[in-house]
């Protein structure tokens, strides 16, 4: 059989970090070939390569046996290629007939749009997937589910050498999902479509994969025939590494009750999730993409509606529906998207970091020169922020020195109660050494620290105890002393 | 970092350099254009305009837009100007009462918007047309003029007076320019509408109540379309129907050749006032010149797009991270 892509060495870096490192392996024509790995594995940043998206920094990549420059999208489709991603790029605001032939020639005929055609294929392709929608539907009142499945018509029937999917099943229900499948098969079959397939649901891997490959922190680590390996072994490839835990030993934990949430329940996200966070611990919530972490967090601050469940704050009930009213409550949130949420790209590095804790800054509504000059000197010096000036705009600083203006900023708040999503998310080690030293620190005194987190690593280095959700449903709790990685992509992944 | 910081200074300079521009150029082709009495012309005839681009200036910082102001002055003025001709109440209640109309017109553009949660465009593209009708209605479709002595003898004419040749409503205004300065950079208010109109979502997660902070932008809008229709009553002697047509665009040109982005949480109050002075003077100085007035809009057009061209130069890096 011949290589339809061979990847020869590939290194990807973004600034300092290193999303792939010298990774190689080749993807043989017309198989199922599945791509596992933990967040931020590289899987993404991979399948970004082959959709022109980012070029290499280093190596090649062969399709065909000819080395590619895949610098554009339109190149990657020329070269054959059709990439289903995770979130949905279709037009809400067009019809699903629309939407699988935009950007086809067969959508027109001379200067006109060719609608009969695009009905009747379009039905055609939908009896195929067993969606039962009409091709004039708006695709924008389809569920979530149906819009993806959409999605994945549209490249299957455009009839693609190389398809390439990216947790396409994550809002699928299990028929959906089987229907889909049988689809792939026959496409590969018929068609002789070669198919790359990345999910975290590694029973999928086993339903539908004919050899799958291993990456870790950027690495290769082992392809392997599908009918070789089970379930287990292929965690403990994605894993496979021995965390020492010897750097933070101390724990600050108390018994007192600081949070205490019971059947929170949010629609699809998340249901009847029940903790309690103590004084001075650090609390995990691990899971995959999508698990409902970062709802279950922002439910909590008030800034995503809860529709059934009680919240406790040191022992009384409250009703947070705003961020406002969390702040009253002494509860502090650094969010997840520094930049869509945490910062404001038009203020300087002074004014964001100073945004919640406006009163500590004014008297009777009137800013204080003086005083926000002095909480900013003690903010940059607190956290060690590198600022060539505090009147410097916030986008002037690297990724890690924005994070912890994003920290100072709600630290200084004075929380008791400290939620934090992907604390680390995007800077570099040095900078993420020192994210844990300030969140160490602060739990030393006596803040309670609720932190989601993608990285095991650091989940099992810093926190006391990690609860592990797994769709929406928390499904383990491990205390410091048994967290491994494998235990918590077990509970992840619910096997 | 250092390149940064320059860039931004730039991006204030810029108007201030296209002002020194225009004023040199005119003051070349033009004897007159220099002398004290046409540079207090030109300062006069910013007034309205640039009472209005105050308010304009909150809004498009904290990220909305105001299309019904110029009909919003029509109908507080037209208010107060039958208020004071029929004399209903006393001029200084007159005052007061149509200071509040302005506020309360504000104030439903802004809970349309953040209650309702209907784009501002929309919403004041409606009451623009809903406040015309106002002023038409309040007049039975007439101008009012030839006030009572209760009102020209009174207190609020003397908005519309000199002293010492100089007139008054110049010192309203720029009392009102310093007051909104303070305001913008040296209160918590000011601080929330920038991070309003540069993220929400962050800003509304930081816990700020960004509803709160739009409507009063509204209000502050609304009460100066007011002051503006008095100082203008007082002026005139005399207020028409279709008064302040076309001075939301005015607003918005001055807001915006001062250097703020519509997309939001970036303007000064000092450059809408630079904005301002350069629409009055581009006028002034294009009658000096006896250029044919139909030309004057078309040149301001001319001098917006170019302003904001040179900006979007001076920014160009920003998105870029």
């Amino acid at each position: 059989m011949a290589a339809v892509i061979e990847f020869k060495n590939i290194t990807k870096r973004f600034g300092g970090t290193v999303a792939l490192n010298d990774v190689s392996f080749s993807i043989e024509k017309g198989e199922i070939h599945c791509l596992c790995g933990e967040n931020g594995a590289g899987k993404s940043t991979l399948i970004n390569l082959c959709g022109g998206v980012f070029t290499p920094t280093e190596g090649q990549i062969l399709v065909n046996g000819r080395e590619e420059n895949i610098n554009t999208i339109r190149k990657s489709e020329k070269l054959g290629f059709s990439i289903v991603h995770q979130e949905v790029p279709l037009c809400l605001n067009m019809s699903v007939a629309h939407n699988i032939f935009l950007g086809s020639a067969e959508a027109t005929k001379g200067w006109f749009l060719n609608e009969k055609h695009m009905s009747e294929k379009t039905r055609e392709l939908l009896d195929m997937f067993r969606l039962h929608v009409e091709p004039t539907t708006l695709l924008g009142s389809l569920s979530i589910a149906e819009q993806s499945i959409v999605q994945i018509a549209k490249a299957v029937y455009f009839k693609p050498d190389i398809l390439i999917l990216d947790e396409p099943t994550a809002a699928l229900t299990n028929d959906q999902r089987e229907v889909m499948f049988e689809v792939v098969r026959k496409l590969v079959k018929e068609h002789g479509t070669t198919v790359l397939y990345v999910s975290h649901r590694l029973e999928e891997v086993m339903m539908l994969g004919d050899r799958l490959t291993v990456l870790k922190d950027g690495k290769y680590v082992t392809t392997r025939n599908v009918s070789d390996v089970t379930m287990d072994e292929i965690v403990t490839l994605m894993v496979g590494r021995k965390i020492e835990k010897t750097e933070w030993d101390r724990s600050y934990v108390t018994n007192e009750e600081l949070l205490t949430v019971k059947n929170l329940c949010n629609g699809k996200k998340f249901q009847n999730i029940s903790f309690s966070l103590h004084r001075g611990e650090i609390l995990g919530l691990a899971g995959f993409v999508g698990a409902g972490r970062t709802e279950v967090l922002s439910s909590i601050f008030g800034a995503d509606k809860l529709d059934s469940g009680e919240v406790y704050v040191k022992g009384e009930r409250v009703n947070i529906r705003s961020p406002k009213d969390a702040i009253r409550k002494k509860i502090s949130m650094i969010p997840e998207n520094r930049r869509d949420d945490g910062l404001v790209t038009s203020m300087s590095i002074r004014q964001n970091a100073q945004l919640a804790v406006m009163d500590r800054i004014s008297s009777k509504g009137f800013l204080s020169e003086s005083k926000s000059v002095s909480l900013m000197e003690e903010m940059i010096n607190k956290y060690s922020i590198k600022v060539g000036g505090m009147n410097d705009m916030i986008l002037t600083l690297s990724g890690g020195n924005q994070q912890k203006v994003v920290i100072a900023k709600w630290i200084g708040n004075d929380p008791e109660i400290l939620l934090c999503d992907e604390p680390t998310r995007g800077i570099d080690v040095g900078a993420k050494s020192e994210v844990y030293t300030i969140l160490k620190d602060i739990a030393s005194h006596g803040i309670g620290i609720l932190m989601v987190s993608s990285e095991l690593p650091e989940l099992i280095n810093l926190c006391d105890r990690i609860i592990v959700m797994h769709e929406g449903r928390i499904t383990g709790e491990i205390m410091r002393e048994e967290a491994t990685e494998e235990l918590i992509t077990r509970y992840a992944a619910a096997i | 970092m250092k390149e940064k910081r320059k860039k931004k200074q730039l991006g204030e300079l810029g108007v201030f350099a296209v002002m020194v521009i225009i004023f040199v150029i005119m003051s070349i082709a033009s004897p007159v254009f220099l002398k004290a009495n046409n540079l207090i012309n030109i300062v006069r005839q910013t007034v309205e305009i640039g009472i209005m681009a105050i308010g304009m200036t909150f809004l498009i910082i904290a990220g909305e837009l105001d299309l019904s102001i110029g009909s919003l002055f029509a109908t507080t003025a037209m208010f107060g100007g039958y208020l004071f001709k029929y004399e209903i109440v006393p001029p200084t209640a007159v005052f007061f009462l149509t200071l509040l109309l302005g506020i309360l017109m504000g104030c439903v553009n802004g809970l349309l918007v953040t209650r309702v949660k209907i784009p501002s465009f929309i919403v004041t593209l409606g009451t623009m047309k809903i406040y015309r009708s106002f002023a038409y209605a309040i007049g039975d479709g007439q101008s009012i003029g030839q006030f009572p002595e209760s009102a020209s003898k009174s207190w609020v004419w003397s908005l519309g007076a000199k002293i010492n040749g100089i007139p008054v409503q110049i010192f309203v205004m720029l009392a009102l320019f310093i007051i909104a300065h303070i305001l913008l950079k040296k209160t918590t208010y000011g601080y929330q509408v920038y991070a309003t109109g540069g993220n929400p979502r962050a800003a509304h997660l930081s816990g700020i109540n960004i509803k709160n902070v739009r409507l009063i932008a509204f209000a502050i809008m609304g009460f100066l379309c007011a002051v503006a229709a008095l100082v203008s009553t007082a002026y005139l002697g005399t207020v028409t129907t279709t008064s302040g047509a076309g001075r939301e665009m005015d607003a918005i040109a001055a807001v915006i050749l001062g250097g703020a982005a519509l997309s939001g949480g970036r303007g000064t109050i000092l450059g809408t006032f630079l904005g301002a002075i350069i629409m009055a003077t581009v006028k002034n100085g294009m009658v000096l010149l006896s250029v044919p007035v139909f030309w004057q809009d078309g040149f301001i057009g001319v001098v917006v797009i170019l302003a904001v061209l040179v900006d979007t130069l001076f920014h160009k890096n920003d998105s870029e991270r």
